[in-house]
Formats: structure tokens, C-alpha cells, sequence
């Protein structure tokens, strides 16, 4: 009875799959905030290096994973591919259920399979210090640790509610030599003027997003990074579904379903875009692929798809995507990684499309699975990943029903080792069920305040 | 030094044991029946607990009405405003009550059921936060701490003030066997936020009049032009009509169209005329009392004949975060089990803007 199915570190993919190649037609290009014209990449090339901007754009199927960045990921990667035995036992399922498990990366996620090329160009491109943000820290510590690595600075800030209630995030960040401020600050002035206005305000991401991005374009030496929604954030998470395509063919299998869990949504990409690839070039064409996002955010299950910006203040390009509106400020629940009013661009594309589809969950059913997952496989997956558990599990459940053995696979995307509160909460009950109410919404569209 | 008025309904809560289902004028025959008044205890669990504090100074009645017991229980500071005669009577609690406010107090805490919190509030209205420690036959009210310990605990540290129903039954309707309530007033209540929640959480949602004006902004972007809106009583509903630029009747019930108010403390009667002469009609509720009722506590004018007028899709929830908080489940007791049981499961509340949860329901036994 095989448990893990291994690569061979040389098995490591050399390349990045690109989705863009194998559109129908090509994405609709983001837009200038201002003049609403498509961004080039000279408005780009203040904040980003521009390797990564060719890669925001490229249209090639395959982009090389430079040797520099694949012996990095020789610390982790090849990552191990699960079969789900005792889940399946428990769940009394005729499915097979694989889940590709990401948490063994030093900072416990698949943030560092993006945070690593990133800092690598922009050392290159002779970038000394990258400024970023992060929510609940995931980010933060898998960008901290991959600058560390190319010697450079790292200035993250954190959303201060998240500062001092998650003090180890902060931690690693520290131990990574990275520099943690709470946001909203006294260093920009997008948070000196929040605080002025509200010196105890908790902090929002929108408001440190806007400070990383301030802080970045205001120094020569200082470029931004983003842990998602990005098309070349998308991208370096590819090696995760190119990953599970070779362990699956080991077994001489292919998954009927592919699922993961959606914030920005590179999580869900990294896995799901080479099965997707399949499916739109008709390899495989009934590949299901589902996304999984809160009831509380429900940005591809319950949101517009249109064009809006990728931050509260407005700043970034306007992008096309599935949006709750970009001045939704999404309840504060446990996965705090997918508190975010859009998506990615691509994501948002394949699931307009019909390629993908989406469904969302509650938060007590979500750590409800997360449970069964942990007294059956033994993992304590993060808030987030435990909607893709959830996912799974109803999916085992429903070829139950049918008498179906149906492949699953989704994406075991980290840990919860630093997430303990929330199942404190969930056990003394405290967890609330927060949805969007999106009837009330959509009867009274009109009247809404026009996106963008 | 902080000023807690004090005062016990010696009675409270003695029809209880001998099935009178309140003591309302009715104590002389409890005792008959062998009633015995268990106010004191209940109090002496809360007080034994605050003994230890030194910076409270409780101005109080005397005898049983606060003096023993905080005597018994060992406070170290107290004074007596108000002195009764023979028996304590409702009249007591109410002359109680003005004596201790002339005193001029911080917080008013009483020990008694849904009576002694109706009579407190009549004279105490909102001018200062009223505290129940439960003694009661019956506690529909949520002025009331979940039990004698609790009431200390909040006492003990740092609280915040939130809304609270208060609610009066008729006990005769009662004894018959009928639940007939009225909202007779929404008075201010300590309350602590749950430290154990992520800290955002509380952060975000621990300014309860932001969190009805998140409401009621999400409300009025929500709100159609020619639909008949049916707004039942509370604080946070009234929030919504004041965002409106609508005087809402506190605790009746009102109608609103095209931002206009149609009706005001209206009755079943003229509910049911304005839904019958208008295409849509929607209902927005925030549920009533310490169990959190949806319908059939408070806002009967909203029957279930109403109800299904407008159709139960058509019934909007709204509360906040806080009060959602301390309600884990909601309950629907509207009069017409079928209508309860269409209800199913759970169902959406409006909590914030663009925000809401999903609750259980359970159904009044």
C-alpha cells in the first residue's frame, strides 16, 4: 500500500507551464488606473523587474526555470504526493483521493515556490532591498526567507492586527533577517495619513499594500512583490501540478478532480493549470476543476467579472477578474489568506470560461474537515487549505454516493502549525459563519456603485 | 470608587417551583404553596464574588431587598438609600430604583426575573447600564447576565455597553397559557468582548453603533425603489431608518417606501393593508431578547399572517456582530408552527456591510 509517491530531485520541473499559451483567445489586458489604457511594461518597470514583467505577459507555453532558482527548490521540492488511504477508510469511499503536500517548505507553504524566482530576479536585475506585504504572514515569511538567500533587504508590512495577535509569523520573518513593521506606519505617507486620521486602527491589507507599494516606487534600489493573483505568480506555482502529473503517471493514474483553495488564487493555479492545459487542448477534457473560496469572500463563485483594481486605494492597474468590488473589506475570519475582493486574472478567465468552476464553503464545515483530515492523515492544514480538504472530502463523499472511483487530487497547501487560535475558536464554538449576501446584492445591482 | 446601585426582588422567581409561572401579584399564594424565595441566594453567588474588590461602593435598600445579603456575603462598602415597609411590592423596586438614582450610581445591578427588570428599567430608562442577575420564573428579557457567576465576572473587569430588550409578558395571558409579550424598552448593558476570537475581529467589530451604521448603510444601498419595508423594533433597525433620514418608532413597529415612512407603531391590522395595497413587501427584523426571537417576541404586530404576505424569502435579519455573538442560536416562535418550520435550519442575518452569517434556528418549546 503506497503512501508517498517521490520524485527524483533531478525530477524537479526545468520549466514553468504557461496556461496563456493554450487560451482561446488572449487575456484581456490589464488597464492604466488613471488613463484606462492597457499598461505597458514601462508603467510597470518602477516596481517590478522586468524579467518578471516579460513573464506577465509572455504567451510562450514553457518558461525556463533558471538553474539558480531550481537548486533553491532542491530544499523541499521534489514535494511528496500523498494517497489518502486512511481518509478514504474513513470517509468509506470508492474514490481515490491524492493530496500534493506543500508544507514541507521551510516557511510551510507553496508561497516560497513563487517568493524564490521572484527575489532571484530582482537581485539580478540588481535590485538590493524588495518591499512587500502580508496578511496573516504567509508571505511575508516565504519572501523573507527567499531574500535572505539572494542577499537582499526585506521590508514587510504587516497588517497590525496580525502583528501582535501572530507574534511567530513575525518571528520567522525576524530569523530570516527580514524587517517586520506594523502597518499602517509612521514610514509612508499612505500611513501616516491613516493613522492620523485613526492612530488604534488594526490595519487592512489594503492600507499595507498601498504602503509596500509607496515605499517601493519611492526607492531606487527598492522593487514590490506580490504572493499572488499575478500571471508570473501563477506561473512559478506551476511546478506543483507539473509535479503531480509525473508522481499520478507513476501510479498510472489521472485525476477526474482537481481542487484548491482560492484567495488571489496561485495556489489553486499552481496545481490545477497543466490539468487545465489538457483540458483546453483536449487531451483530457473532463478534467473537473474546482476552486474553493469562503462563503465570506466569494469573489469566482458570487462576483462580477469585470474590470476593477487589485487594491482598496485604487492605485494598482485596473485588471478583468472576478470581483466582489475592490472596496469590500471581506469579514475578518480565520483564513486570512483568502481575504481578498478578487482574483486572478487567469483564474478568473478559465472559470468565466467553464474551464474551472468554483464552490464555497463556510468557516465551522471548513474546520470541521480540517479535523477529520488531522485524525485521519495526521496533518494540521492551514485555514486555507482546509477548504480544499473540505472540497475533497464532499467530492469522496458524493462518488460514495454514485458508486464512482473517481481520482481526486487537490492541494495541500500548508500548514496550521501557527494557526492554533483558530482551532481554539472552532472547538469552544466562537467560529462564525460568515457569508456574503449576495441576493440583497444582485436585486439591487443597480443601485450599487459602479466598479471601477 | 466606583457607585453600583444594588437592589433584590425578594420574591422573584417563587412561582416557579409551584408552577404559578411568575409572581406578578401572585406571591401571597406562592408562599401558600410552599414557595421559598431563592433571590437571596442567587445574589449572594454574585456578591461573595465581588467581595474581594474594594473599589465599589453598592447603594443599596435595606433588609432583604440588598442590605442582608451584601452584609452576609462580606462587601466591604455600602450604603442604604431607601428603606421599605412590611412586604416589598413592584412599588418598592420602582421607589427603590429613584432613591438609589438620586444617588447617583455607575450601574444598576438587581437580582430578579422579566418583572423586576421591567419595573427597574421604568424608572432607570437608558440614563445609566442596568445589570440582571437571573432569579426569575422567566428571563425573556436580556438584561440579564447568562447566570449568577457571569454577572460578577463582568463586573470584574472591562466592559463595553451594548443594547439589551427589554420585555414584558403578561403573566395572567401567561398562566392561560398564551405568550403575550411587548417590547417595553431597550436598555444599556455591560458586555465583554470574547478575547479568545482572533484579535481583528474584535478590533473590527468592537464599536457596536459602527457596526449598526455598517448595517445600515449596506441596508440603504440594498433598498428598492416601490417595495413596501416593514421595520420591526430595536436599535439597530432604528439605525437603519435614521440613515434614512426617517424618526422611527423605537420599539413599534413602522413601514417605509421610497424612503418615505408610511406608517408608524403600526398594528397587524395596518400591516396587512399596506402589504395588500403595494406589489413587494419585505420585512427587516433584528431578533428580540436574551434567546434571540426572530418573530413572536416583541414584534407580534409582525404575525405570521404577515409574514406570509410578504413571503418568507422576503424577510431580511439584521443584528450585530455582537449580539449575534452572544446568541448561538435564533429562535422563531411566530404563532403558526408550519410557517416556523419553513424557516428549515439557519438562516442569513445581516451583520456589517457586504457581511453576514449564517445562524441556526431553533424552534421555542
Amino acid at each position: 500500500m503506497q503512501t508517498k509517491i517521490l520524485l527524483d530531485e533531478e525530477q524537479i520541473p526545468k520549466k514553468w507551464y504557461n496556461v496563456q499559451a493554450d487560451l482561446p483567445s488572449p487575456l484581456d489586458p490589464p488597464l492604466h488606473p488613471v488613463t484606462h489604457k492597457p499598461v505597458g511594461p514601462d508603467d510597470l518597470s518602477a516596481i517590478f523587474p522586468m524579467d518578471l514583467i516579460r513573464q506577465e505577459v509572455t504567451t510562450d507555453r514553457y518558461v525556463d526555470i533558471p538553474e539558480e532558482v531550481r537548486d533553491v527548490l532542491r530544499l523541499w521540492r521534489p514535494s511528496p504526493l500523498y494517497r489518502a488511504h486512511r481518509l478514504e477508510k474513513f470517509l468509506k469511499t470508492p474514490a481515490k483521493i491524492y493530496y500534493k503536500w506543500e508544507g514541507v517548505s521551510p516557511a510551510g507553504s507553496h508561497k516560497t515556490n513563487t517568493s524564490i524566482p521572484q527575489a532571484y530576479y530582482n537581485m539580478k536585475a540588481g535590485i538590493e532591498r524588495i518591499a512587500t506585504e502580508t496578511g496573516a504572514g504567509q508571505w511575508g515569511s516565504a519572501l523573507a526567507f527567499a531574500t535572505m538567500l539572494y542577499d537582499l533587504e526585506c521590508t514587510i508590512y504587516m497588517v497590525r492586527s496580525s502583528y501582535t495577535q501572530k507574534p511567530y509569523r513575525k518571528s520567522m520573518m525576524h530569523v530570516w533577517g527580514a524587517e517586520c513593521i506594523p502597518s499602517p506606519s509612521t514610514k509612508t505617507n499612505s500611513g501616516r495619513a491613516v493613522l492620523e486620521k485613526d492612530p488604534e486602527t488594526p490595519g487592512a491589507l489594503g492600507i499595507a499594500i498601498s504602503e509596500a507599494v509607496e515605499d517601493a516606487a519611492t526607492h531606487a534600489n527598492t522593487n514590490y512583490a506580490l504572493g499572488s493573483v499575478l500571471n508570473h505568480v501563477c506561473l512559478h506555482q506551476t511546478v506543483i501540478g507539473l509535479e503531480c502529473k509525473e508522481q499520478l503517471a507513476m501510479v498510472d493514474d489521472y485525476p477526474d478532480v482537481v481542487i484548491g483553495c482560492v484567495g488571489g488564487g496561485s495556489n489553486f493555479a499552481g496545481i490545477s493549470f497543466p490539468f487545465a492545459g489538457d483540458k483546453l487542448t483536449g487531451k483530457h477534457k473532463d478534467t473537473d476543476l474546482i476552486g474553493v473560496e469562503p462563503a465570506s469572500c466569494p469573489s469566482l463563485t458570487k462576483g462580477l467579472y469585470t474590470y476593477d483594481f487589485g487594491d482598496v486605494a485604487g492605485l494598482t492597474p485596473l485588471m478583468k477578474m472576478f470581483t466582489l468590488g475592490h472596496d469590500f473589506v471581506p469579514p475578518a475570519m480565520h483564513a486570512g489568506g483568502l481575504r481578498y475582493h478578487g482574483d486572478s486574472p487567469i483564474v478568473s478567465r478559465l472559470v468565466h470560461d467553464g474551464v474551472m468552476r468554483a464552490v464555497a464553503y463556510h468557516q465551522s464545515e471548513v474546520f470541521e474537515a480540517a479535523q477529520t483530515f488531522a485524525r485521519t492523515e495526521g496533518i494540521i492544514v492551514a485555514p486555507e487549505t482546509s477548504h480544499a480538504v473540505k472540497s475533497a472530502i464532499d467530492e469522496a463523499l458524493a462518488c460514495k454516493q454514485t458508486g464512482e472511483n473517481k481520482t481526486i487530487l487537490f492541494n495541500c497547501s500548508g500548514h496550521g502549525n501557527f494557526d492554533m487560535t483558530a482551532y481554539d475558536a472552532f472547538y469552544s464554538g466562537e467560529l462564525v459563519d460568515y457569508e456574503y449576501p449576495d441576493e440583497l446584492i444582485k436585486q439591487a445591482i443597480g443601485r450599487i456603485p459602479k466598479i471601477s | 470608587m466606583r457607585r453600583i446601585g444594588f437592589l433584590i426582588n425578594p420574591v422573584a422567581g417563587m412561582g416557579g417551583s409551584v408552577g404559578l409561572k411568575g409572581t406578578d401579584g401572585n406571591v401571597d399564594e406562592a408562599r401558600r404553596r410552599g414557595a421559598l424565595p431563592r433571590a437571596q441566594e442567587r445574589a449572594a453567588i454574585t456578591l461573595r464574588l465581588l467581595s474581594h474588590l474594594t473599589d465599589i461602593l453598592f447603594i443599596t435598600c435595606s433588609g432583604e431587598m440588598g442590605a442582608s445579603a451584601l452584609r452576609e456575603c462580606g462587601v466591604p462598602h455600602f450604603r442604604v438609600v431607601y428603606e421599605y415597609q412590611g412586604k416589598s411590592t413592584a412599588e418598592d423596586t420602582k421607589k427603590a430604583m429613584a432613591a438609589i438614582l438620586r444617588e447617583g450610581v455607575d450601574l444598576i445591578l438587581f437580582c430578579g426575573g422579566d418583572g423586576t427588570a421591567r419595573d427597574v428599567f421604568q424608572v432607570a430608562q437608558r440614563t445609566v447600564p442596568l445589570l440582571g442577575i437571573p432569579a426569575g420564573v422567566k428571563m425573556y428579557s436580556a438584561v440579564f447576565a447568562l447566570d449568577p457567576a457571569t454577572a460578577a465576572a463582568l463586573l470584574s473587569g472591562p466592559y463595553h455597553l451594548q443594547d439589551a430588550e427589554v420585555l414584558d409578558i403578561d403573566e395572567e395571558a401567561y398562566r392561560k397559557g398564551m405568550l403575550e409579550t411587548h417590547l417595553s424598552g431597550i436598555a444599556r448593558v455591560p458586555g465583554r468582548a470574547h478575547m479568545t476570537q482572533a484579535a481583528k475581529q474584535v478590533f473590527e467589530e468592537a464599536d457596536e453603533d459602527r457596526a449598526k451604521e455598517e448595517i445600515a448603510r449596506f441596508l440603504q444601498e440594498v433598498m428598492l425603489p416601490g417595495v413596501l419595508y416593514i421595520i420591526g423594533a430595536g436599535t439597530t433597525t432604528e439605525a437603519i431608518a435614521r440613515r434614512l433620514g426617517i424618526v422611527k418608532t423605537l420599539l413599534g413597529v413602522d413601514a417605509i417606501r421610497d424612503g418615505i415612512l408610511v406608517a408608524s407603531d403600526a398594528d397587524e391590522k395596518t400591516l396587512l393593508d399596506l402589504a395588500g395595497r403595494y406589489p413587494e413587501t419585505r420585512i427587516i427584523l433584528s431578533p428580540i431578547g436574551a434567546q434571540g426571537f426572530i418573530l413572536g417576541r416583541g414584534n407580534q404586530q409582525i404575525s405570521a399572517t404577515v409574514v406570509r404576505k410578504a413571503g418568507l424569502p422576503n424577510l431580511i435579519m439584521v443584528a450585530t456582530p455582537h449580539k449575534l455573538r452572544e446568541t448561538p442560536f435564533l429562535y422563531v416562535d411566530s404563532g403558526d408552527p408550519a410557517l416556523d418550520r419553513e424557516f428549515g435550519e439557519s438562516i442569513q442575518v445581516i451583520s456589517g456591510y457586504r457581511i453576514a452569517q449564517r445562524k441556526k434556528i431553533s424552534r421555542a418549546s
